[in-house]
């Protein structure tokens, strides 16, 4: 038995122009959900890909399983949803899923019956016979879904699964997510809305422009940030407020939402000096907590404004 | 091999379901009916006998003559209904104003019913046998073929008759001959005419042709609207790009095989059965005229498959890796024009062949991949060709099939996942180094 599912050392791909992903290490543990988060074009579909074997890389060594057989030859054992989604619009959908479920090994009878299953279970149930092309794009997303899962594979990899999705259909998803680590497979997704990460993974890696950021479990990387932000919400004197929190012995960063801010303390103050900072210029402070960061914060500390677009090339990448 | 498969019958199921198939594939056989019994019928319950006047100014017997075979005339279909209503003018004085005002009474359709044509019969035109006729419709070849048959009969017996040659004995005479040309090969007498040789040699030749234009296209349309779909991305996380390439070709071309096959079989079906097809529609079977069908040897029926098959690979192949390195169908169009064309080239080479089958050229065209399945199985019908000349030439396919499976591989591989604009033939270069 292997312990980590999917193992990446020193991994890079260079694209002509720029280095998509670079000499990256990630060991994704078995069992649980592993968030891969960061901006767009970070390098994320990229990484994913490679694990895929769709890509090969230019550098490095991708282990899955603990053994050396690429990814396409275990394909029985994996699940993948690409964020580039297709199906043939003018098949059946349970045709498709069987197709789909072939694909990965699954025999032909076996395929229809499990097709059939999952259908029920996503309320699909009465649109087995109709074609893919009649059906709403977010039902086509549950069947795109469904295709990645079907075969009970004991690593999915999903990219960017929530994108595109209403809430309910979201919650459906999730759940079936949530339900799979539970039973002890492992579930790697990309993301780049933290909310949704900051909910759901056990572990996270932050990567922006193909370098890895942050890696570990949440509360590792919560933790080792803590005690560095503050939670703050005013109801008088707001501007003398603002002159405050642009004092940069003080505070790193501020969050401002108007009515509250969430602040970064500056590496050498802490959170008594800015209690008193703030009343001693008669700000009427109606909040004023210690707090753990929020993935969103932390992601945005770490990533900077400026890396949240990536570089031209990469739109142009394969 | 499980995956291949899957791809395979998702091809082969997907096509055979489509309303286009079912169309195209039964389309076919009801035209080749219709082309076999229309005529037929046409010419049976359409048309009302020929009102035709003969104005005869020739001496002698001439005119009667033509009048009594034109009069005895019957239309196929075997109802014996008679072709032409006949009268006979005797010329006067002045052929011209007669001649004139019968012609005035062609095409006169109402209460009177007019004439369909004129014929002018005179000594002259007996000796010449240049015979006027005025009808309302002379465009028809069929028609007028018929009718100068009959005439030509008619005036035949008249002209002997004037020699004073007795008939009965000149008329076997002037029988004509049809040359029964046997094919010989190897010293031995093949039971193949020469008709049927080239008529074989040329159907499949076209049929190879209309094959790979047609189910060579449809790979190439499947590849691109794969990637469109950016269902082959999903499909790359199962499978290799070579066993989605393989299953797609191998699945179009089984929809193909099956749809010649029907085509084919109806062909042989309507010779055979061309009795029960004529009592079907109640006419006479010696008067359907169907597609000549030749004796068609085992032997030769295996060489044709043979390079039906590799020149199919061989194509659908490079069809897939034109499709893989285009965004849209449209740009397929243009991409694909060096491969159609080379497919032209092979056909209009294989025609010009016909003559001298066993030339230089002809043999050299025989070895080369993109040629050899339009060459080969044609000389092959032509002049039996040894068994170790067939086997090199479908070696030397089979390798090139090998070949341009491997460089379509390659493409295919790395063109499936790219998107957006057409790759450049240097992109596709650069595609082929990588592997």
């Amino acid at each position: 038995m292997y312990d980590t599912a999917i193992a990446l050392e020193r991994v890079t791909k260079r694209y002509a122009g720029h280095t998509a992903v670079r000499s990256l290490d990630l060991a994704i543990p078995r069992g649980g959900i592993f968030g891969l988060l960061g901006p767009n074009g970070a390098g994320k579909s990229t990484t994913i890909r490679m694990i895929m074997n769709i890509l090969v890389p230019d550098e490095g060594r991708i282990t899955l399983f603990g053994g050396e057989a690429a990814s396409r030859d275990l394909s029985a054992r994996i699940g993948y949803l690409p964020e580039e989604r297709g199906l043939y619009k003018k098949m059946r959908v349970l045709d498709h899923l069987v197709f789909l479920g072939e694909t990965k090994g699954l025999p032909r009878r076996r395929a229809r019956e499990l097709s059939g299953q999952w259908l029920a279970r996503l309320g699909l149930g009465d649109w087995a016979a109709r074609a893919v092309e009649d059906l709403s794009k977010g039902m086509q997303q549950k069947v795109q879904f469904i295709g990645a899962l079907l075969h009970e594979p004991e690593l999915v990899v999903l990219d960017e699964p929530f994108s595109g999705l209403d809430p309910v259909n979201s919650q459906v998803m999730k759940d079936v997510v949530v339900e799979m680590a539970r039973a002890g497979r492992t579930v790697l997704f990309s993301t780049h809305i933290m909310e949704q990460a900051e909910k759901m993974c056990d572990r996270v890696a932050i990567i922006a422009r193909g370098e890895k950021l942050v890696d570990g479990s949440l509360a590792d990387v919560k933790r080792a940030d803590g005690d560095r932000h503050v939670a703050l919400a005013f109801h008088r004197n707001r501007e003398a407020a603002v002159r405050v929190l642009a004092d940069r012995s003080l505070v790193a960063r501020t969050d401002d939402y108007g009515a509250s801010a969430e602040v970064t303390l500056a590496p050498h103050a802490n959170g008594d000096a800015l209690l008193e900072a703030l009343l001693g210029a008669g700000v009427g402070i109606s909040r004023f907590e210690l707090v753990e960061p929020s993935l969103q914060s932390i992601f945005i500390a770490k990533v900077g404004a400026d890396a949240a677009t990536a570089p031209a090339l990469e739109e142009s990448r394969a | 091999m499980h995956k291949v498969w899957a791809v395979i019958r998702r091809e082969f199921v997907e096509r055979v379901r489509t309303r286009t198939f079912l169309l195209s594939t039964l389309l076919f056989p009801a035209l080749m009916i219709g082309i076999t019994v229309l005529p037929v019928l046409l010419d049976r319950r359409v048309q009302a006998p020929k009102r035709i006047a003969v104005l005869d100014g020739a001496s002698g017997e001439a005119g009667a003559r033509v009048t009594d075979g034109l009069a005895a005339a019957k239309r196929t279909g075997g109802t014996g209904a008679a072709r032409y209503v006949v009268t006979r003018v005797v010329a006067g004085a002045d052929v011209d104003r007669q001649r004139d005002s019968l012609v005035r009474q062609v095409g006169v359709r109402g209460e009177v019913e007019g004439l369909d044509g004129v014929l002018v019969i005179s000594d002259d035109a007996v000796t010449t046998g240049k015979i006027p006729y005025y009808g309302a419709n002379v465009g028809s070849p069929q028609d007028m073929r018929r009718l100068e048959t009959e005439v030509q009969t008619a005036l035949r017996l008249e002209r002997l008759r004037r020699a004073g040659i007795d008939p009965f004995v000149a008329m076997p005479a002037l029988r004509p001959i049809d040359l029964q040309a046997q094919k010989v090969s190897g010293g031995t007498v093949t039971g193949e005419s020469g008709d049927a040789s080239f008529i074989l040699a040329y159907a499949m030749s076209f049929l190879l042709y209309m094959a790979l234009v047609l189910y060579g296209n449809q790979v190439m349309t499947s590849v691109v609207e794969e990637k469109a779909s950016r269902i082959s991305e999903v499909l790359m996380g199962s499978m290799r790009p070579f066993q989605l390439l393989l299953g797609k070709v191998l699945g179009v071309g089984a929809v193909g095989l099956v749809q010649l096959g029907v085509w084919a079989g109806t062909a042989m079906a309507l010779t055979r059965f061309r009795a029960q097809l004529a009592g079907l529609f109640g006419v006479a079977p010696d008067s359907l005229r169907t597609m000549p069908i030749p004796e068609v040897s085992p032997g030769l029926l295996a060489v044709f498959l043979l390079f039906f098959v590799l020149g199919f690979l061989f194509y659908a192949s490079l069809y897939a890796a034109v499709g893989s390195t285009c965004s849209t169908v449209q740009e397929t169009q243009q991409a694909s024009v060096p491969v159609t064309m080379t497919i032209a080239v092979g056909l209009i080479l294989m025609f010009s062949l016909f003559g001298e089958p066993n030339g230089s050229l002809a043999r050299t065209l025989s070895l080369l991949p993109p040629f050899a399945p339009f060459m080969t199985p044609v000389r092959h019908a032509l002049v039996r060709l040894s068994p170790v000349e067939i086997a090199l030439s479908a070696l030397v396919v089979a390798a090139g099939v090998v070949a341009v499976a491997w460089l379509a591989g390659q493409i295919y591989r790395t063109g499936i996942l790219m998107h957006g604009r057409r790759a450049s033939l240097r992109e596709v270069w650069r595609w082929l180094r990588a592997g």
